[in-house]
């Protein structure tokens, strides 16, 4: 039994860690600056989506409002920066306004037995776009916030010159390396003695809570942490674009997380990049597609749902584990 | 005076369609433990087929039969691919209905494209009270209160009704004795889909059609499924009429976008209220 | 021996890695009464199961010539139904609905008939749990823990109903049974099953006279006792 427990946390070989930590540090100054900026959200959607397959594969629960945390880092962020914080803890801030929020709702949603969660989250969302679309005289409501500084100072060299360290290709560096914090941080959790525990949630309830491993409690804490992580890729998020509307943090938006998680395999941190990679490549491949001469006005739409609905259908029909463990297990039964 | 009389009466309409779009997550909840996310989704395909039917030349009755039996249908299919394989944990289960629900948007799109449609319900006006009103109206409350007579029937009376009784009731000893319990969760899906089919022929005469409002009946059924726990179909009606009276008396009072709010600040109150008597309980 | 009606051979079920049962054999014949003892953990309700068809052996045979029914540990009712209701749906596989003739077996249900399940008393349940198990008149019954939580009394009418049920309709029972005294009282035949194996077989009155048995499950070796006539008997 432990053995299985431990190989759905086998990590790929260091090597194999080393080769994509390097080439996704050699990778952006090769992109031109639209690719950039597909990357810098890549590596968000790597932080978002390592805390939400979490939740789902440690503590069995789907949130579909994971892009309001994300919102709600991201306005924190810009707010407070705007207002004069300084930016690095307005960044700071932004997953602890998350975290707070989703303990408010964990509180009581996670008390009860069943996907309440899901439906709690989706209204959330709801609410959250409302408030942030209706609350102008903060948020800029639809239109949106306007003037976040940049993240980075710029450097003024002699009188002329100026040096903008804001440039896409340094974001791409910092997602990298909120990216890469989140995961190191998330495997040693998952290895903890508190993450063993979890992941005994995850394979039975009721097991779990015989064994005495508080259920609540520790789903609130991956609840949490998701939320938290979200709420930092946010605050990243805002100083990159400097400017937001609740029109960038649409349902679909949380869709596209669990599309991501459920690809990569549950509870997988590297899953979670994975499913990342893949979808950020499939969408770059289906806007060109979809910009095809000919095609139909609605033709991205209905591409970008067919293939959002299928990956979910049938990744969880013939590949429940997620893409990483199925390679796993197919790559050391070719060895062994 | 004849304002809050004509705000009941809208929300009384509305919120009989939110019950019954309530009705069938109940229904599947009870026998397969799954939150079919699917569940607005069925009205919409039900609203755009009574939609293309009607524009074909099909009379009233007919169109929306049609529709209904469509939505069934999609019912039973949404059932067999998410429940239909043995051992397809519930997690899943529930996310191949959200997965299902995003091609429902892909098919609808490409039939009917991204922009509102309107199509006609019962036409003309009735008077009540020194108030004229849509009949559709009528219509609504007619048709929810045969739909749930019609159920109560069934689940009460009939043998096959107390099967999914006894499904819901202990899964394991409906096994044993000889019941395929997922072809049961299966037919509760399709029951599930005539309910949501029923509540979009109904309602969305009333509404414009686009096929991403599934998402506001879905919550809106969702809010009125747990005032009775997604088990009990009577409080899952009682909970579709206090959001649709509350909905519509917010609309008439303050801000029509504050309408939204209400089944959203619902849910999680009820949520919380469930929480804390659980919480007492334990 | 008499014509089998249940033949399981070789039988074999994993959950996952570990082996819940391995290689087991056993045969139940037509009318008999046969009882499976062992302690907790030893695969009895996995076999029962196996032989209900609700789990999928890994390898092995399960013939059966007639209709099993199970009647499972807690008895599993559908707890919010009314007794009637219950008794009906097992009879979901059968064509004839109508608890007629279990209501002759078990008078006490017709009294009971419109309560609901869930508020009657444990013996009662348990008879509840019978009497639907019967709806589908089986050739077999597979009684898991008839007498778990309940009292002695009621254990005792129990098990006078599962004699007449066997003598008037001849349905044989795979009684399942914690209490072995009870289960050798009853079943003149029984299997004891350890760590998913059978381990012993043989009449009752040999198992009950065996010393690993008497060690095991009646409460320590042959008693010392003062008197000691030819006190075979399992009685108590």
């Amino acid at each position: 039994m432990t053995t299985v427990l431990r190989s759905r946390f086998l990590r790929p070989s260091s090597v194999l860690i080393a080769g994509v930590a390097l080439a996704s540090l050699l990778l952006p100054p090769l992109l031109d600056s639209g690719k950039q900026t597909v990357f810098v959200l890549f590596t968000l959607y790597v932080v978002v989506t390592v805390g939400l397959s979490l939740l789902m594969g440690l503590a069995g629960q789907i949130s579909l409002g994971q892009a309001a945390f994300y919102a709600l880092g991201a306005y924190t962020a810009g707010l407070l920066a705007k207002h004069g914080l300084p930016q690095l803890l307005a960044l700071a801030a932004a997953p602890v306004g998350s975290a707070v929020v989703a303990t408010l709702i964990g509180v009581p949603v996670l008390r009860l037995r069943g996907h309440y969660l899901a439906f709690a989250t989706l209204a959330f969302q709801l609410i959250v776009l409302t408030i942030l679309a209706e609350a102008r005289g903060i948020t800029g409501g639809d239109i949106g916030l306007g003037g976040i500084p940049p993240l980075l100072p710029v450097l003024n060299q002699g009188q002329d010159s100026e040096l903008d360290l804001n440039s896409p290709l340094v974001y791409c560096y910092v997602g990298w390396l909120v990216a890469a914090l989140v995961i190191v941080l998330t495997r040693n959790l998952v290895r903890s003695r508190p993450g063993r525990g979890l992941r005994a949630l995850a394979t039975s309830e009721i097991g779990a809570a015989a064994s005495g491993v508080a259920v609540g409690a520790d789903k609130l804490k991956v609840f949490t942490i998701s939320a938290a992580y979200a709420g930092l890729a946010g605050g990243v998020y805002a100083f990159f674009l400097e400017y937001l509307s609740p029109g960038s943090f649409p349902i679909l938006l949380s869709i596209q997380f669990i599309v991501m998680a459920t690809l990569g395999g549950l509870g997988e941190v590297w899953g979670a990049v994975l499913g990342a990679a893949v979808i950020v490549l499939l969408v770059q491949v289906l806007q060109a597609a979809a910009s095809q001469p000919g095609l139909p006005r609605q033709a991205p739409a209905i591409l970008s749902y067919a293939a959002y609905g299928g990956v979910m259908v049938l990744v969880m029909l013939f590949l429940p584990a997620g893409l990483l463990p199925t390679l796993r297990q197919r790559l050391s039964r070719g060895r062994g | 005076m004849s304002a809050l009389l004509q705000y009941l009466i809208s929300g009384i309409a509305t919120g009989c369609a939110f019950a019954l779009v309530a009705t069938g997550f109940v229904t599947i909840h009870r026998v397969t433990g799954v939150v079919n996310f699917a569940q607005g989704g069925f009205a919409i395909l039900a609203g755009y087929v009574t939609f293309s039917a009607l524009r074909a030349g099909l009379p009233h009755g007919v169109s929306e039969l049609l529709a209904v039996l469509l939505a069934t249908a999609a019912g039973g299919v949404v059932g067999v691919i998410s429940i239909g394989r043995r051992g397809t944990p519930l997690l899943a289960s529930l996310i191949i209905t959200i997965g299902l629900g995003f091609l429902f948007y892909a098919v609808e799109v490409a039939i009917w494209g991204d922009q509102p449609l309107q199509f006609e319900g019962v036409p003309g006006v009735f008077s009540l009270a020194g108030l004229t009103l849509q009949r559709q109206y009528l219509l609504i409350v007619a048709g929810a209160v045969v739909s749930f007579a019609a159920l109560l029937l069934f689940f009460n009376r009939t043998y096959l009704g107390k099967i999914f009784t006894a499904c819901a009731s202990n899964a394991y000893a409906a096994r044993l004795a000889g019941i395929n319990v997922t072809r049961v969760g299966i037919a509760a899906f399709a029951v599930g889909g005539l309910l949501g089919g029923l509540a979009g022929v109904l309602l969305l005469p009333l509404r414009s059609l686009t096929f991403d409002s599934d998402v506001d009946l879905a919550v809106n059924g969702f809010a009125a499924a747990i005032f009775g726990g997604l088990q009990r179909p009577g409080a899952a009606l009682v909970g579709g009429l206090v959001i649709g009276v509350a909905e519509a008396l917010v609309a008439g009072y303050s801000h029509a976008s504050y309408q939204k709010g209400v089944s959203l600040v619902l849910i999680v109150g009820i949520l919380v209220w469930q929480a804390s008597r659980r919480a007492q309980a334990d | 021996m008499a014509e089998a009606l249940l033949e399981v051979r070789g039988l074999t079920v994993r959950y996952g890695a570990a082996v819940a049962l391995a290689d087991v054999s056993l045969q139940v014949a037509r009318g008999e009464m046969v009882a499976l003892v062992g302690p907790n953990g030893a695969g009895k309700t996995t076999l029962l199961n196996a032989i209900s068809g609700v789990i999928r052996p890994a390898a092995g045979r399960i013939q059966l010539s007639g209709r099993v029914t199970q009647v499972p540990e807690g008895r599993q009712l559908f707890a919010d139904m009314s007794v009637e209701d219950n008794l009906r749906i097992g009879a979901w596989s059968v064509r004839q609905r109508d608890p007629a003739a279990v209501y002759e077996l078990l008078p006490r249900l017709r009294e009971l008939r419109g309560r609901i399940a869930g508020t009657l008393s444990g013996g009662e349940q348990q008879m509840v749990a019978v009497g639907r198990a019967l709806m589908s008149t089986p050739d077999l019954l597979a009684i898991d823990e008839l007498s778990l939580g309940l009292a002695p009394l009621v254990v005792d009418s129990l098990a006078q109903y599962l004699r007449s049920l066997n003598r008037e309709r001849a349905t044989a029972i795979l009684l399942v049974e914690q209490n072995v005294r009870l289960a050798l009282e009853l079943c003149p035949r029984a299997y004891v099953l350890e760590a998913g194996q059978i381990v012993l077989s043989g009449s009752a009155e040999e198992l009950a006279s065996s010393a690993a048995v008497q060690a095991a499950y009646l409460g320590g070796a042959p008693e010392p006792v003062p008197v000691a006539s030819g006190g075979e008997d399992a009685e108590a």
